[in-house]
């Protein structure tokens, strides 16, 4: 049959294509079960991280997550898609997932906060999709690590730019501010709305709780 | 064979670089170089996705109708760097997660392509795997180079680590992506500069007078 015959290049290309979908189906069936874990570890370490809750290695986290951490119910409206409860030494202490809008993409925070909604007990990235080495620098540790034991002010938090902001986390737990990422202003302000629409999510958990 | 590898390899590292001479991958370049890391879990990525789908599509040559040949070109590129993908999300998830789009990205790295339709497209599989291979090289060489400077200027730190003193104060527009277009155009004219000096001089060694033997 001749190469550039009408059929020849229908046959080839069905074929063709069918033959890597199938490799490629194949690779994906293969891997699914371990992409799944390593979503739940993922999802696990996050709730423990905006908890301030310390592991060393997944087996460790995700005992402690079955230990410590419940399902708390998200009263209508309140703006997040799931929140948690860990009780420890009398206290209790809350965490929402919600997600908002970045410069690129969604950008899916959980925020974890004391019972009054008064400190942040920490803040994990479970997904976004910032410019690598810009916005997506809000996953480094300085920054998220400003966030726990941050006092939150009555308006919420705020994240500084520009020339405000030195870039390598605000030292004062007690002003309700926080640097941003030198560079990705957009992404440092997207994050400002995020965890405020998270307080606001963890103060409507915190009074449906009580 | 070994000379026209080792020919493969110059070209791609140096006389043909798909950065400084063929002005390709430039999206890429600007995007991630400034972190050296990210630059190379990127760099590696494309050399391995340029030097499989060279080799398939280099297997494939005879097969493959005009017509449809870049349809197939890039069904083939998107193959191996979803395989990528798929590997690092079940292998490296932190790695994965750091690159989020990046990764997908690749398919779109004219370099691939380039060399599919340049070289893979007239030559055997195993040579077509190693100008990829080298390809991705050369590509890697002058990122890898570029996100030092950028990392060292805008963070103060190499690979993560603090190499610059305290009291540095990081250049912000080396973080942002109009840094590497001043990055790459004093690397291009480095590369063109060394180049152009050593083509003079072997043209002036061509046309000088040969030393006219002494008659016995």
């Amino acid at each position: 049959m001749k190469k550039d015959s009408i059929v020849y290049v229908v046959v080839f290309t069905f074929v063709v294509c069918a033959a890597f979908v199938f490799f490629l189906a194949l690779a994906n069936e293969a891997t699914k079960d371990r992409v799944a874990a390593n979503r739940l570890f993922a999802e696990r370490a996050a709730v423990l991280d905006a908890f301030g809750i310390e592991y060393s290695a997944p087996p460790e986290a995700l005992e402690k997550y079955e230990r410590f951490v419940k399902d708390q119910p998200v009263p209508e409206g309140a703006g997040a898609e799931k929140a948690y409860r860990y009780e420890a030494d009398g206290k209790t202490f809350f965490a929402a997932r919600v997600t908002g809008a970045g410069l690129w993409g969604s950008i899916s925070i959980i925020l974890g906060a004391d019972a009054g909604v008064e400190r942040l007990t920490g803040l994990q990235i479970v997904a976004q999709n910032e410019t690598p080495g810009l916005g997506g620098r809000i996953d480094e540790a300085w920054f998220r690590g400003q966030f726990r034991g941050e006092r939150i002010g009555p308006e919420g938090i705020r994240v500084a730019t520009g020339a405000e902001s030195r870039g390598t986390g605000d030292p004062d737990p007690d002003n309700g501010l926080l640097d941003g990422v030198s560079g990705a202003s957009r992404t440092s302000q997207s994050m400002e709305a995020i965890v405020n629409g998270g307080i606001r999510a963890l103060r409507a958990i915190a009074g449906g709780a009580r | 064979m070994s000379g026209k590898a080792g020919k493969i390899l110059w070209d791609n590292l140096w006389t043909n670089n798909p950065i400084f001479i063929q002005i390709l991958g430039i999206c890429s370049t600007l995007a991630v170089t400034n972190s050296v890391r990210n630059t190379l879990i990127m760099t590696v990525g494309v050399s391995l996705s340029t030097a499989f789908s060279s080799w398939t599509l280099s297997a494939m040559q005879a097969t493959i109708p005009r017509k449809v040949r870049m349809i197939v070109q890039v069904l083939v590129i998107s193959f191996y760097v979803i395989i990528i993908d798929i590997i690092l999300r079940a292998y490296l998830p932190e790695v994965s997660k750091q690159l989020g789009p990046y990764v997908g990205l690749i398919i779109t790295n004219c370099i691939i392509m380039g060399r599919a339709e340049a070289f893979a497209a007239a030559n055997k599989p195993v040579l077509s795997f190693w100008d990829g291979l080298t390809s991705g090289l050369g590509y890697m060489a002058v990122l890898v180079a570029i996100a030092v400077v950028r990392e060292i200027l805008g963070f103060g730190t190499l690979l993560g680590f603090r190499v610059m003193p305290a009291g540095f104060e990081p250049w912000t527009i080396m973080i942002m992506a109009p840094s590497a277009f001043f990055l790459v155009a004093f690397v291009m004219w480095w590369a063109k500069t060394v180049q152009a000096r050593a083509a003079a001089k072997a043209a002036a060694a061509k046309s000088a007078p040969r030393p006219v033997p002494a008659k016995a």
